[in-house]
């Protein structure tokens, strides 16, 4: 323990402290975790900054996402490609978003881009009903789920086009007090 | 919006690249994007998190804005450029700049370290981290609440130990200057020898410490036992009465500060979110999901709630419609219903407060018989009688409020928030009432014969140390709420699970596991609390007693939650709740001054216990101490305390009140004429659209 380790040069973890919310502990252990994915693609020297992606089923395969019924979006909206692979300062960026001591801001844009399926920059009538079903297990009737996708967007749409722009859902999101407490994966 | 055009110049509009104002203040200044022609900063959402990096907009965010790079919004790769670039700006700064940001540096490595130390310190993290992880953030907030409360009690517990206790304990031990009370003509009033003479046996002792009778009447544990001490050496002196009251006021009012501070968050939320049903629907759809949880089966059981919880609302839009829709002779009839189910419960809330009031009076009736005496069963059910009685009052009488409600058809939130309602005031009334009858046979309050309390100023005949009396009934309704919650667990909680695994027969399926109900838990606790807050004065350890006893009721809850229990059908909201719970623990807080304050200001200390012995009153004490004051000091404290002072104060009080409200009410009526012109502004978007189409 201590300042003996070889993974990461003083300098980065530094970089890696100012530019999350984690502590340096806590970034060791997170490669620690990053490794256990694919130990023989995951390097154990990260001094000199390889470029090595896991894809994202070795991803949606941690514990911590395993059972999430969105766990496909997250990781896809942390990833650079769009299609879930993940390097690790993707990995760490997304556990930092996604951690106790995200500023609301940052946690609602990224909300934004885990519930916006069809990634258009919108949250449309289906990816509405989409995370409606991914939230119910799709055991809601088909009437129900429309009903419930037009009761979302008439309390939320400001601008009246029919989907949710970002202001909308920032809007909606600052009157939700619980937002910041359920939106964090603990790792 | 605002629009921004490729290679604009100098342009007088600013809209933050997200497009919204939320994030965004700073003055003019230009934005160059460099990108595509046709496009613009619209209300869309930006492409891709690279072109952020390509605006000025990103140094001047994090310039005016003094935020940390952590909070930008861009890929990890384009944050360590970011810093990089930040490192070497830095290094080209002169001394007093470079000196400043080396400061600035190494200030937030000390507060990282500092946290992360602080963070080994709170107490019971990993367990409320795993039960969130688990079950969510409603039922954390209960786990969260009672550690409050355990370190609220012990913190009291220190204050009470350091200024009371153990100065008491160290004179005594000494030998020290000890006021002996000289018995005057009347000295039937000075006769107290609570403590046994002769051999016991063992039954006895058990129930001594059960009753906090015997033995324990004469230990530190009860008010009684504290001597009129005070010490005057060279450079220190001590006056232990003083030290009693004083260190209750303090107490007090240390609890009241720490709670208001905790229910300041909870309120401003509760502000902010006052018409949570306009945003019913997005809350639980788009912000309800909780993302900590890791075990499949609770994910399942969390995506039947909010599946069962949408279609009760769905079936509450319903219900409300046909609400509006029902006739006059409908109405007429509903609320009849309903006034004759009030009186119905006001009826059984009066027919629990009598049974309280006549089980105080027949306890001590019981236990004065013969046949009661030797018998330990049936002497502990005398002795118990009233918190027997509260505790099935406090459980039977919700049972009833559930079905009356039924009956009153209200929509569900309105049925929920009643009866809770209901139960606040059942649970706090029912301690009222069992304070009221005491007091009464205290101070011969309704009875013909008065002439027990004509001697000595209270019910000496009864009772020769009346505050050890109120300390002992405080002493066993803790007692009797611990054991309640242990025999609940261990005793209903286990089998039942037991019983439901291993008998599959249909009732028993439906009867189904134990639910986690937070408010009723919750109200528990508040309950156990003001009972300790209306104790300490009369009974010093009882602080400790408290913290041992929520310290194992946390271990306890924690296991019947992971073994027993199922997440309750109706998610519990933690951010109403918190504020919701805290309230009610500031009216605990305020009903446990008043018999406090009763008995400082207007009752007669005992005679032959207690440090105010010989007083006329309680308060006495601080009448003396700011005599010996000097000069200054005593005017300054009769001043506070003379009716020049207080007049004046209270209208300026009333005024600051008033000025409050004023300003509350302007915002609330700002807030609403912002709404509605979000309305209209959006009313008019949806008519351009049309117009132009």
């Amino acid at each position: 323990m201590g300042n003996k380790q070889t993974i990461f040069t003083d300098e980065q973890l530094d970089a890696y402290q100012d530019c999350t919310f984690f502590t340096r502990k806590e970034i060791l252990r997170l490669h620690g975790r990053f490794y256990e994915l694919a130990p023989n693609i995951v390097p154990m020297d990260y001094t000199d900054d390889p470029d090595v992606k896991l894809p994202m089923q070795l991803i949606i395969n941690m514990p911590e996402l395993m059972e999430n019924p969105f766990k496909e979006r997250i990781v896809q909206s942390f990833s650079e490609d769009g299609e879930g692979n993940l390097s690790f300062n993707d990995f760490v960026d997304m556990f930092s978003v996604m951690s106790e001591m995200a500023p609301r801001e940052l946690k609602a844009i990224y909300a934004f881009k885990i519930y916006d399926f069809n990634t258009d920059n919108f949250i449309c009538k289906s990816d509405l009903e989409k995370t409606l079903n991914k939230l119910t297990r799709e055991e809601l009737e088909e009437e129900e789920v429309t009903l419930v996708c037009e009761k979302v967007i008439e309390e939320a749409d400001m601008d009246g086009d029919g989907k949710l722009a970002f202001a909308d859902f920032e809007n909606m999101i600052s009157k939700a007090p619980d937002f910041l407490s359920t939106f964090h994966i603990r790792i | 919006m605002h629009r921004i055009e490729a290679g604009a110049g100098d342009s007088d509009y600013d809209t933050h690249p997200f497009g919204t104002d939320v994030m965004w203040q700073t003055n003019a200044s230009v934005l160059r994007h460099r990108g595509h022609e046709e496009q613009t900063w619209t209300e869309t959402f930006p492409p891709t998190r690279e072109n952020a990096l390509e605006n000025n907009w990103v140094d001047m965010w994090l310039q005016n804005e003094n935020r940390p790079i952590k909070d930008l919004y861009c890929s990890m790769q384009r944050k360590i450029e970011i810093r990089r670039k930040q490192e070497r700006k830095m290094k080209k700064k002169t001394g007093l700049e470079s000196w400043k940001e080396e400061k600035g540096r190494s200030w937030r490595k000390f507060r990282r370290k500092m946290s992360v130390v602080l963070q080994h310190l709170i107490l019971w993290k990993g367990s409320l981290q795993t039960i969130g992880g688990q079950f969510g953030t409603g039922i954390q907030s209960y786990f969260t609440f009672l550690r409050f409360l355990v370190l609220l009690n012990f913190v009291t517990f220190l204050l009470v130990a350091g200024f009371i206790v153990i100065p008491s304990i160290a004179f005594n031990e000494l030998g020290l200057n000890q006021t002996v009370s000289h018995s005057p003509n009347n000295s039937k009033c000075f006769e107290y020898n609570p403590n046994p003479q002769g051999l016991e046996r063992f039954y006895v002792f058990i129930m001594n410490i059960l009753m906090g009778t015997g033995f324990m009447e004469w230990t530190y544990m009860f008010y009684g036992y504290y001597k009129k001490t005070s010490v005057n050496f060279s450079n220190f002196s001590y006056n232990v009465p003083l030290a009693y009251l004083v260190t209750t006021l303090a107490y007090f009012l240390l609890s009241l500060l720490w709670t208001v501070i905790r229910s300041v968050q909870g309120f401003k939320q509760s502000l902010i979110t006052d018409d949570s049903s306009v945003n019913n629907y997005t809350d639980k759809v788009l912000a309800a999901w909780d993302f900590c949880i890791k075990d499949e089966k609770i994910i399942t059981l969390k995506q039947r709630s909010i599946r069962y919880e949408l279609k009760v609302d769905l079936e509450e839009e319903k219900i409300k419609r046909l609400h509006a829709q029902r006739t006059i002779c409908q109405r007429a009839g509903i609320y009849s219903v309903r006034i004759l189910l009030n009186l119905i419960v006001i009826a059984l809330l009066c027919g629990a407060f009598y049974c309280i009031y006549r089980s105080t009076q027949e306890s001590q009736l019981l236990l004065a018989l013969e046949s009661v005496k030797g018998n330990f069963i049936l002497e502990l059910l005398a002795g118990y009688l009233p918190s027997i009685v509260i505790t099935a009052a406090n459980f039977i009488l919700p049972l009833l409020f559930n079905i009356t409600i039924k009956w009153e058809q209200y929509i569900l939130s309105v049925e929920i928030r009643l009866t809770l309602v209901r139960c606040v005031f059942l649970r706090l009334a029912s301690l009222g009432m069992l304070l009221y009858s005491l007091w009464n046979n205290i101070t011969c309050g309704d009875t013909e014969n008065k002439t027990p309390c004509d001697n000595c100023g209270y019910n000496y005949v009864e009772n020769k140390c009346w505050e050890t009396r109120v300390g002992q009934e405080m002493y066993k309704l803790l007692i009797f709420d611990f054991l309640t919650v242990l025999v609940m667990i261990l005793l209903v909680d286990f089998p039942r699970k037991m019983i439901v695994d291993h008998c599959s027969c249909k009732l028993v399926q439906l009867w189904g596991q134990q639910e986690f109900v937070v408010p009723q838990f919750v109200l528990d606790i508040i309950y156990g609390q003001t009972v300790c807050w209306i104790g300490t004065f009369f009974c010093p350890l009882l602080p400790l007693l408290n913290t041992v006893k929520y310290f194992i009721i946390f271990y306890m809850k924690r296991l019947t939650l992971f073994s027993n229990c199922r997440p309750a059908d109706r998610t519990f909201r933690a951010s109403n709740a918190n504020f919701f719970f805290l309230l009610v623990l500031l009216l605990g807080l305020a009903i446990s001054w008043v018999p406090v304050l009763y008995s400082i200001f207007v009752m007669t200390p005992s005679k032959p216990c207690g440090p105010f012995r010989d007083q006329a009153f309680i308060w006495d004490t601080i009448s003396m101490a700011v005599e010996s004051l000097p000069k200054v000091a005593r005017n300054f404290f009769e001043f506070i305390a003379s009716q020049a002072f207080a007049i004046p104060l209270f209208f300026f009080s009333c005024i600051v009140m008033f000025y409050l409200m004023a300003l509350g009410s302007s915002y609330g009526k700002l807030v609403k004429t912002l709404k509605d012109q979000l309305q209209m502004e959006r009313s008019r978007k949806i008519l351009l659209n049309q117009a132009y189409q």
